[in-house]
């Protein structure tokens, strides 16, 4: 168990490099990129709706952002994508800082309700602006340099180099002053600020930072599918599967959104194999979604981490009671048997 | 942008008060349910499809008109709306973004049910009145040509409000939620049954959209998707009104339908939906109390 | 002897309600005032309009001389301005260290990016915890605490943004006589140490022994002020306490 605890992240490493070779099959190299991209999206969505409790239901617009930026830049100057998305990304992550200024105005369902409203502005815009987006049918990409026989591997390597940076990211915001602010914020708003987080900037900046690698995930989609078109890069679907991976893995943990991902992604690719209709598909996920809500609201990593905390015994919960009757006796010298909690 | 003569302008108002009429209808459960649950339902844009297959599914196989199988349609999404409170949604507690996750989730399911047993393909309902127009002639010059499905519709609407509107003042149930409305803990203190309120009032909404529902399969075509853009339009309406106010969610939905059709002879078709959406975000945003109401915070 | 807190002509209307109307109070530096007040006379919205969670309809708050009106309370806390609840609130899902660390201040994207906590503040927030008497606890969630540990956390929490002045809302609320005895030496400590409070309370024995002046309030305006002895003999806050 010990071995396992401190050996888990290479292994998983090692696998994850040796993945495209142990398997072939074209198929299994889409299904690898997929699973990738939405563990780096969800731990980016994470930042947002785990860490700072701000659960928004239209990251889907950076995705739509990032996969339109970066097939533009290619078509007009030619821009490699895999090269130019790292930027373009921080161009979409400061227009969602803008508009987190904004839309941060709002909290609890109102916010949810505006971060939709935010996608379908968008999508009608990306429909409608055709000069530029040359509307409903979409925008192609010329094709990647190398061989069609490789064709998907370096999008897996990539993906999987920037999921380890999203990684770094999260925890380093997590063990950063910033990010016991976001907790902070989740936790009680009105009392962080009250005790100094200027919670308005904090949020504005997560906001941005979970924008930050869904655009980067979608503009490596745009270029990985090679044609986008607003329905599917402004879908909402998108940014649903980063919540259902999140809550599903475990809500502003750092590891539950790369289990989500894990677990879904195949699981969704096995449920479109199966019934070979995307339909049956949203009845799964919206049903499972549910499940996950009612039964499960903190996710898979935290049910495991309590229930093992509760194998190891009961802790120091207990010591809180009789540590108040030590305290009484050290500055007053009575021995009061007595506990806060009896006169509440 | 082109200003279109004064009688088309005319024209195309009627039309949007008509149309905002068939609205108020459809959002009006969304503003009951709010109001008392402090729930945002956005599973009421599938209800609202689902009711619209509904009439759909009883016209075509059995030949009755929507205005009659409501008789049908509203007992079934009352079960539904009781079923869904009492058993899935109260049971999530505490953080109210969570509570919108899971109505939403809710809508992706009936999304997909929907789309599974009806495909995807856009369906209207197409009777013997549909294209029939009433004409009025109000001047030499200008003759206001109002669709009779639409007429037809906003006398349903105003019919159903009207009962609503009574049933909430005068029977017991009404007064209970009411009050749970104003001040759920006075409400609870004062022996009323806040589950079952709140339970009976999500049957309540459901089945002013059954009746929605039917009209709108008459008005517009539908298929599983639309409910996005639907439910998009009716949190519109109620957020401009104010979230738990009835009278707000009437006027709002009067007004989001005069904009919308005015905008659509004076913008280009294509950009005029996102008024809607536009107007739902600078509410939100700079006024979250709406026209006439509460803002929507809560903690 | 100078002026730490005042407010001028502090108005505020909720609905029909005036929960505070012309309110003018003064907090010396170096003094523990006491505020007290029948219930709802506008103790709790004065403290929440002074410290930025409602803004005035009329009126100004300055403090050390500076106007604090329309600042966020994030900014107000920076300026030397903390207070507890009355109802406490804790970061119920933090740990107790964790909850001793929010409240230090944020200078620069820095330390904002720094690691959580630096050795030299877990030592600071160690002391205080000590002094609470909460030490062993410190790994705990705060909503493990028993109720008297959690008033104690959230007083000592807001001593880690360094304020130079603490409201504290009914400090000796619900807690048993010993904690009471702790916390009002506490007060008088800290108070040596060069802190100045405006405490709420309704134990007015408490009031009595701890303040060197006594603001009352009613139905949101003040209606006396002075030293303990002198508001304890006052026929109008008689009145008021009594009802007429």
């Amino acid at each position: 168990m010990e071995l396992l605890r401190r050996w888990w992240k290479p292994i998983a490493l090692l696998f994850l490099l040796a993945f495209p070779w142990l398997y072939r099959e074209p198929y299994y190299h889409v299904l690898g990129f997929n699973v990738l991209l939405f563990a780096m999206m969800a731990t980016s969505w994470n930042i947002m709706g785990g860490y700072t409790g701000y659960k928004s239901l239209g990251h889907s617009t950076f995705y739509g952002l990032g996969a339109y930026l970066v097939a533009l830049a290619a078509n007009k100057y030619g821009w490699n994508p895999l090269i130019s998305a790292p930027f373009l990304a921080l161009i979409v992550a400061l227009v969602a800082v803008l508009l987190g200024w904004i839309m941060l105005r709002t909290s609890g369902s109102a916010f949810v309700i505006a971060t939709i409203a935010m996608l379908l502005i968008f999508r009608l815009s990306a429909l409608n602006l055709r000069e530029i987006t040359k509307g409903a049918p979409g925008l192609s990409q010329p094709l990647p340099p190398w061989s069609p026989e490789f064709s998907r591997m370096p999008f897996y390597y990539y993906i999987l180099v920037w999921l380890i940076v999203a990684l770094f990211v999260s925890w380093y915001i997590r063990r950063s002053r910033f990010g016991l602010g976001l907790v902070a914020i989740r936790d009680d708003e009105g009392k962080a600020e009250m005790v100094g987080v200027n919670t308005t900037l904090y949020k504005i900046l997560a906001f941005g930072a979970s924008a930050y690698f869904v655009a980067l995930g979608g503009g490596v989609w745009s270029y990985f599918t090679t044609h986008i078109s607003p329905v599917f890069a402004f879908d909402i679907i998108v940014g649903v599967d980063m919540i259902l991976m999140t809550m599903l893995g475990g809500l502003g943990t750092l590891w539950g959104p790369v289990l989500g991902a894990f677990v879904l992604v195949p699981a969704g690719d096995f449920i479109l194999f199966t019934f070979g209709s995307t339909t049956i598909y949203l009845a799964i996920i919206g049903g499972l979604m549910m499940l996950v809500i009612i039964f499960m609201p903190k996710g898979i990593l935290p049910t495991i981490t309590e229930w093992m905390d509760n194998r190891h015994g009961p802790r120091a919960a207990h010591q809180g009671a009789r540590s108040m009757a030590e305290m009484y006796d050290a500055p007053s010298g009575k021995t009061t048997g007595e506990d806060g909690s009896s006169h509440e | 942008m082109h200003l279109p003569s004064l009688n088309v302008l005319i024209q195309v108002t009627v039309i949007g008060l008509l149309t905002g009429g068939v609205y108020a209808l459809m959002a009006t459960g969304l503003t009951l349910i709010f109001g008392v649950m402090r729930v945002i339902n956005v599973a009421h844009g599938a209800f609202l499809i689902f009711s619209a297959y509904l009439s759909y599914w009883m016209f075509t196989s059995y030949g009755l008109d929507p205005f009659l199988s409501i008789i049908i349609s509203i007992p079934v999404l009352f079960t539904m709306g009781v079923v869904f409170q009492r058993y899935v949604l109260s049971r999530v507690k505490g953080d109210p973004g969570l509570g919108v996750l899971l109505t939403f989730a809710m809508a992706l399911t009936l999304e997909g049910f929907m789309g599974s047993l009806w495909e995807s393909t856009g369906r209207s309902i197409r009777t013997a009145y549909t294209s029939k127009v009433f004409p009025i002639e109000l001047t030499s010059e200008l003759t206001l040509r109002l669709p009779w499905v639409r007429v037809g519709g906003l006398v349903a609407a105003t019919i159903a409000l009207a009962g609503i509107y009574f049933f909430l003042k005068s029977s017991n149930l009404g007064r209970a939620i009411r009050a749970t409305i104003q001040n759920r803990s006075a409400a609870q203190l004062m022996g009323v049954d806040v589950e079952s309120v709140q339970a009976l009032t999500f049957g309540i909404g459901l089945g002013t959209v059954a009746a929605g529902g039917a009209l709108f399969s008459l008005i517009w075509t539908f298929n599983s998707g639309s409910h996005e853009e639907w439910i998009s339009k009716m949190l519109s309406i109620i957020v401009l009104g104010g979230m738990a106010s009835l009278p707000g969610t009437f006027i709002a939905a009067l007004i989001m339908g005069v904009t919308e059709s005015v905008a659509a002879v004076i913008m280009t078709s294509y950009l005029s939906p996102i008024v809607f959406y536009l107007i739902l975000f600078l509410t939100l945003i700079f006024r979250p109390q709406g026209l006439f109401g509460v803002r929507i915070r809560e903690g | 002897m100078s002026e730490m807190l005042r407010t001028n002509g502090v108005s505020r209307r909720f609905g029909g309600i005036q929960a505070v109307r012309d309110c003018s109070i003064s907090v010396q530096s170096g003094s523990i005032a006491g505020l007290i007040g029948p219930n709802g006379s506008g103790k709790t919205t004065l403290f929440n309009l002074i410290t930025g969670v409602y803004l005035p309809d009329e009126g100004e708050v300055l403090f050390e001389g500076r106007k604090i009106t329309n600042l966020p309370s994030s900014k107000i806390c920076h300026n030397g301005l903390s207070r507890t609840f009355q109802i406490t609130r804790l970061f119920w899902e933090m740990t107790v260290l964790e909850n001793m660390i929010v409240p230090i201040r944020q200078v620069g994207l820095r330390s904002l990016l720094g690691p959580n906590m630096f050795r030299y503040e877990i030592d600071r927030a160690m002391g205080l915890l000590e002094r609470m008497g909460l030490t062993h606890l410190k790994d705990e969630p705060a909503r493990k605490l028993s109720f008297g540990q959690q008033k104690l956390l959230e007083f000592a929490a807001i001593l880690m943004a360094d304020p130079k002045m603490v409201m504290l809302d009914e400090p000796a609320g619900g807690v048993n006589p010993t904690m009471i005895r702790f916390i009002m030496d506490l007060i008088k400590d800290l108070n040596k140490e060069g802190m100045t409070f405006l405490v709420v309370e309704h134990n007015m024995g408490v009031v009595m022994e701890l303040c060197d002046h006594v603001i009352v309030l009613d139905q949101g305006t003040k209606l006396a002020e002075g030293s303990p002895e002198m508001i304890q003999t006052n026929p109008a806050v008689l009145d008021a306490y009594l009802g007429t």
